[in-house]
């Protein structure tokens, strides 16, 4: 019985308690600031989103995405918002517009450009090269056919 | 391959080329302002030394030096003496104003600055960061200055010394003082 019964209670102790997980989940809100925050540029490392980034200035960044949701404004506005302060730098995403086009289509432009470029030049090479002969080989003198007849029987 | 193929292929090259020079050898810290021209937003926060609120508001209608800086600051101090100098030069116009910002610092450090490097005029806390977002900061120091029409006409990053000084006294507050426009973005 004892036995039974610290078993059980080591079964209850390992199991994961499901009412601490639901306290540590993300709100609606902040699933909302992380999706926001994963689009924003971090002005001062570059290469990283302010979700990500654990400079002050991001958190400062995540702070007002926050602010703004909580009082209402859409993703939208929010992101406009940081447009109007930062330009375009400060989308991950560069939005699609003006000299921007070029970032978007750049990559396809070049790779186009570069397989019609290669396509024309190989068809050059390969109409400039002689063309293979085609006529039958002559034929076998008496001494090589002898010899041959003698290495196929042996 | 003819001769106008070999010239668009040299030309297509040379333009990679080249964008992979801005990449690797720009200044990565540089980001084009988009805000010259467009209305200074109305900050306001309370001031370093006696905690009274400061706003922008109340500073309509006159030419204003909005300096960004920070205790922890290398660049700040090194721009600290042409800040004061700046002042000095323009402190008896009355329309003329200059706010210091400080940005990301802690109170304590902040007044200490103050005291030990000294200073002539008015400086607001950016307590949450905010101010510096609305005025598209990244590091500091950052100058602004805003015409009497409350339109953002100067943004520079760096340090306000040597050329940079002679040109936002010279270029950018004078003729702003006379009414005069001015056309050099940052």
């Amino acid at each position: 019985m004892m036995i039974r019964l610290i078993v059980a209670a080591l079964f209850i102790l390992s199991t994961p308690w499901s009412g601490l997980a639901e306290v540590q989940d993300e709100t609606l809100l902040d699933i909302q600031v992380r999706e926001i925050a994963k689009t924003l540029r971090c002005t001062v490392c570059q290469t990283e989103n302010i979700w990500e980034s654990g400079a002050p200035l991001a958190q400062q960044m995540r702070g007002v995405v926050r602010d703004r949701l909580k009082l209402g404004h859409s993703p939208e506005d929010i992101k406009e918002y940081f447009l109007s302060r930062y330009g375009d730098y400060i989308m991950m995403q560069p939005p699609a517009h003006g000299v921007n086009w070029f970032l978007w289509a750049g990559p396809f432009i070049l790779l186009l450009g570069g397989g019609l470029f290669l396509y024309k030049e190989v068809i050059g090479w390969v109409r400039r090269t002689p063309a293979s002969p085609t006529a039958p080989p002559p034929p076998l003198d008496e001494k090589a056919r002898q010899r041959l007849e003698h290495e196929l029987e042996s | 391959m003819t001769k106008s193929t070999q010239l668009t292929l040299v030309l297509v090259l040379l333009g990679l080329f080249y964008l992979f020079y801005e990449g690797l050898w720009g200044n990565p810290r540089h980001i084009p302002t988009v805000l010259i021209g467009t209305d200074a937003p109305m900050v306001e926060g309370p001031d370093v030394e006696t905690g009274e609120m400061i706003s922008l508001e109340q500073f309509k209608g006159k030419v204003v030096l909005l300096n960004f800086w920070a205790s922890w600051c290398y660049e700040c101090k090194v721009e600290h003496e042409s800040v004061l100098e700046l002042h000095r030069l323009f402190k008896n116009d009355p329309n003329f104003v200059m706010i210091g910002v400080n940005y990301q610092d802690k109170l304590p450090d902040a007044q200490q600055y103050l005291k030990e490097y000294g200073t002539t005029f008015a400086h607001m806390r950016d307590v949450k960061g905010q101010l510096a977002i609305d005025y598209g900061v990244y590091g500091v120091p950052e100058t602004f200055v805003i015409d009497q029409q409350g339109k953002i006409r100067y943004k520079y990053v760096g340090p306000v010394t040597g050329h940079m000084y002679t040109k936002i006294t010279q270029e950018i507050i004078a003729p702003l003082l006379k009414g005069q426009p001015v056309s050099t973005p940052s």
